[in-house]
């Protein structure tokens, strides 16, 4: 009974020291996304609410697919306030052909093409071969895409229809 | 109903004058331990008659009323064997009956105010029945009750919320599938059907009975998964004194880059009661105060609390108890941990201890408090009848950035049932409720909602199927609901059950069925606001239709083997329909989440314990499987979110005397499923805590060390909420 009476608490303990929350850095071996660097240039507006990373796996065309097709559906947040911040994003594994930063202004979003009312493309990762082009960025299946880089400037925040058609389709 | 109310009636006029006409007497004693300490909440009473009554704060007991003659008294506690003894009374006379119980760890369920709404002495209930004892209580070192139910077989708190074999799963405070009761009266939460477990002060509450299963058919809603019923301290005779004190410290984050404060959370505070009491009334008033710094960024509280109980004996035959709590609470409110990016996230993905203050509710405001009348008339040994009337309150403020929230609720209840004992071993209950809601909030809108039922349960012997002590239990209830004074809906619950002892050695086998059903409370139908964790409105369903479930039950408990242990286990399965659950719905303006009737479930499993005690050391070891299957019209299977498949609690207790040392270990594994995946952060782990504690008593004074989460585990049961990470906490009481 007296080693029976030891063997409980050892094997609690074991048990109950391993697991448990770890830390985990922001491109940490458990990511299923992508990750990397941001870099901020310009002054941050006083209407800033929040800049997030979203990730499209087809260039969206409309406001609506702007909207729908955003992944994640609900944005994250990146922290914007120093001149350069790691991110990550837990997305899919599969290929995406538009990852970027949006830039939120204060207000509640709808989920909805109105939403695009209140957010900017802030910057995304571009083409290394042409960076006037978007790059294209996999997520391989169990891990992250690490280095995606990009730049967001402040001052040239751009509305969606710089980029998309807002009406209906 | 009115058939069977006016039987009554005649059975009792019938009954009344049999053997009451002769002279009554008054049966007085105490119920002590081998050592001689007072049991406190010991039954004692007549078997299968309306005679019994229960131990106050000095383990003295007085029964009243009771006919002249040879008198087979029976008494019995949790943790001690029961005891009988035959006492003569003269007419018109008294006499003492003291006991003196012998402990027995090994004894199941020896006294059960649960599984009806009648005492049972020493009788197998029908449905799994778990208790926490006043020792347990005081063991445990708590500050709240469901800290101690907490390490009850097959129960688990999810942030608050009680899961009984995986009921309730985790329901953003919104509801329960389980029914709390104090002293027998409800106290869900009028406006969202919740329970607030620091409604009665711990120092007030002298057990808790868990009824594992539904329960609607003498509880009527909520009681879907469970019932747990708290009783709190009688008033002993005499003038009577308690402080407790007690402080604390939460160990910091194990890992460094976790760190958010530079010194050591604390907690505290303070509780004081005194009583004073005769044999014909008596009263008690206890107050208190505590306070936390949390365990985790913007998590501080201060809790204020007040209670008070009084009983009269208003005639030999009538007693009429009246009691009242308050509880006043303002605290932060760390809905969840931040991600990336929404606080100082030190390069992490995640900050289990940070929180996102910005645009989240900064504090919340809580009252809650309750006024309560009970009234017990004894009209014979073998009629008696009960009346309850009852007024809960709840009051809410949540501070937010930009926003503010409120909710005041009412619930009003009463009760009247009748008892009546044809034989010895027969007994008939019969009764009716009702319950009117109501609340007035900027989120909930302003609503009511009623409830009128009635209920009969029926229990007799069995004698030509099974030998020995073999009782059937046979009831139903049915219930009308209506919204905003609108249309009624009916739900009726029935419910069948059995116990058949297997040889003389106290092992038994137990089955039932039953019905049970849960109604939308007031806030999932008309709930509208934005809910912060997903930045999506939350739109009103007023159409809701109440979930409903059948469940079975078929459990056992061995004898006493080799003196030194003994099992009990059950197998339970519920099929569940009209399941309400969170749903995205996409309109024009955008996606919504509803709250809609989509789901029917499967919940199946086995829950066991294994009971030892040796010398000195006792122990249990209790194991539930959980086997959940959510089935939605046009979606494929899957488990039910938030039920862990494995649970595993171990306690043992080790006597030196004067002092006793304690462990609790609960695991429960990872949680297959989430609800709302994809708009939440998806991490969770298994669960492993050990809780280690130490008691120590020398005359008046005790002490109690709670090293609670001993080994630093850093889990969540919920999307992005860090449960309690190490705590030590002493307390001491000074009792007169």
């Amino acid at each position: 009974m007296r080693s029976g009476s030891l063997a409980w608490p050892l094997l609690l303990a074991a048990t109950a020291c391993g697991g448990g929350l770890q830390p985990e850095p922001i491109c940490g071996a458990s990511l299923i996304g992508v990750c990397g660097t941001i870099r901020f240039r310009g002054t941050i507006p006083d209407s800033t609410d929040n800049v997030f990373v979203a990730a499209y796996a087809s260039f969206p065309l409309t406001c609506t697919e702007l909207i729908a097709n955003r992944q994640p559906f609900i944005p994250g947040s990146v922290s914007y306030t120093d001149s350069v911040a790691d991110y990550s994003v837990a997305l899919q594994p599969r290929t995406y052909a538009w990852v970027l930063a949006v830039w939120k202004k204060v207000g509640t979003l709808t989920l909805t093409p109105a939403d695009t009312a209140l957010l900017r493309v802030a910057g995304y990762y571009r083409n290394p071969a042409d960076s006037t082009q978007p790059g294209v960025v996999t997520v391989p299946d169990g891990s992250a895409a690490s280095d995606i880089d990009f730049r967001v400037e402040f001052d040239s925040l751009r509305p969606a229809t710089d980029f998309v058609t807002c009406t209906a389709r | 109903m009115h058939r069977a109310l006016a039987t009554l009636v005649c059975i009792g006029a019938s009954i009344a004058p049999l053997g009451w006409v002769a002279a009554q007497g008054v049966l007085r004693g105490t119920v002590r331990s081998a050592s001689g300490t007072s049991i406190s909440g010991a039954m004692v009473g007549i078997a299968g008659s309306t005679l019994y009554t229960q131990t106050d704060g000095d383990g003295r007991y007085r029964l009243s009323a009771v006919p002249s003659g040879e008198i087979r008294l029976r008494a019995a506690a949790i943790g001690y064997s029961p005891a009988a003894t035959v006492v003569t009374l003269a007419g018109g006379d008294s006499a003492t009956a003291d006991f003196t119980l012998e402990p027995s760890p090994l004894e199941l369920t020896p006294v059960d105010v649960v599984s009806t709404k009648l005492p049972q002495f020493g009788d197998h209930p029908a449905t799994s029945v778990a208790q926490v004892s006043p020792d347990e209580i005081d063991r445990r070192a708590v500050n709240t009750i469901d800290e101690a139910v907490d390490k009850e077989p097959g129960i688990q708190f999810l942030n608050g919320q009680i899961n009984i074999r995986g009921s309730t799963g985790y329901v953003q405070g919104l509801n329960s599938r389980v029914l709390f009761l104090v002293d027998g009266v409800p106290m869900n939460q009028g406006d969202r059907g919740g329970i607030n477990w620091d409604l009665v002060p711990v120092d007030h509450i002298e057990r808790a009975d868990i009824l594992k299963g539904a329960g609607s058919s003498l509880y009527g809603s909520a009681a879907l998964g469970g019932v747990v019923n708290v009783t709190t301290r009688d008033v002993p005779a005499g003038l009577h004194a308690r402080v407790r004190l007690t402080g604390g410290i939460f160990t910091d984050p194990p890992h460094p880059v976790w760190g958010f404060r530079d010194k050591p959370g604390l907690q505290g505070g303070g509780d004081g009661m005194i009583s004073y009491g005769t044999e014909i009334f008596g009263a008690s008033v206890t107050g208190g105060a505590r306070h936390s710094d949390g365990y985790r960024e913007h998590d501080s509280q201060n809790h204020w609390q007040m209670a008070a109980k009084s009983r009269w004996q208003t005639s030999p035959k009538t007693r009429v108890d009246v009691s009242g709590a308050w509880a006043d609470d303002r605290y932060d409110t760390p809905l969840s941990w931040c991600t990336q990016g929404e606080c100082d996230d030190m390069g992490q993905a995640y900050q289990p201890f940070k929180v996102d203050t910005g645009g989240r509710a900064p504090w919340t405001h809580s009252r809650k408090g309750y006024l309560a009348a009970q009234a017990r008339t004894v009209v014979s040994e073998r009629f008696a009848w009960h009346a309850r009337a009852s007024w809960f309150r709840t009051d809410f403020f949540d501070q937010r950035r930009d926003t503010s929230e409120f909710g005041i609720s009412n619930r009003f209840g009463a009760e009247v049932r009748v008892e009546a004992h044809p034989d010895s071993t027969r007994s008939v209950l019969v009764g009716g409720e009702a319950t009117f809601s109501d609340v007035t909030s900027d989120v909930f809108q302003n609503h009511s909602q009623s409830e009128y039922s009635a209920y009969a349960e029926v229990e007799q012997p069995l004698s030509r199927l099974a030998r020995g002590s073999a009782r059937l239990k046979a009831g139903a209830r049915i219930d009308f609901l209506a919204v905003d004074g609108g249309s009624l809906t009916a739900v009726v619950s029935p419910r069948l059950g059995g116990s058949f002892p297997v040889g003389s050695h106290g092992a038994a086998v137990r089955a039932s069925v039953g019905r049970g059903f849960r109604a939308p409370s007031l806030a999932e139908r008309f709930v509208d606001l934005v809910a912060p964790e997903f930045g999506l409105r939350v739109v009103p369903n007023p159409g809701l239709r109440p979930e409903t479930a059948w469940s079975f039950e078929l459990g056992g408990r061995s004898a006493p083997s080799l003196g030194i242990m003994r099992v009990d286990g059950a197998l339970f399965w519920t099929e569940a329909r009209d399941l309400i659950e969170p749903t995205l719905i996409v309109t024009p303006g955008g996606p919504v989440i509803q709250l809609q009737n989509v789901a029917e479930a499967r919940i199946a499993g086995v829950d066991a314990t294994l009971l030892a005690a040796i010398d000195r050391l006792t122990t249990s070891l209790s194991y539930t499987y959980l086997h959940t299957q959510r089935r939605v019209p046009g979606s494929a299977n899957a488990p039910l979110a938030y039920r862990p498949g494995h649970q595993v609690k171990l306690s043992a207790d080790y006597s030196l005397g004067r002092a006793n040392l304690g462990a609790d270990f609960r695991h429960a594994s990872r949680p297959e499923r989430i609800e709302l995946e994809g708009f939440v952060d998806p991490r969770r782990v298994p669960m492993n805590v050990l809780d280690l504690r130490a008691q120590w008593t020398r005359g008046p004074l005790e002490l109690r060390l709670l090293l609670a989460n001993a080994l630093n585990y850093v889990y969540n049961l919920v999307p992005q909420t860090l449960a309690p990470v190490r705590t030590t906490t002493l307390t001491a009481v000074w009792s007169h």
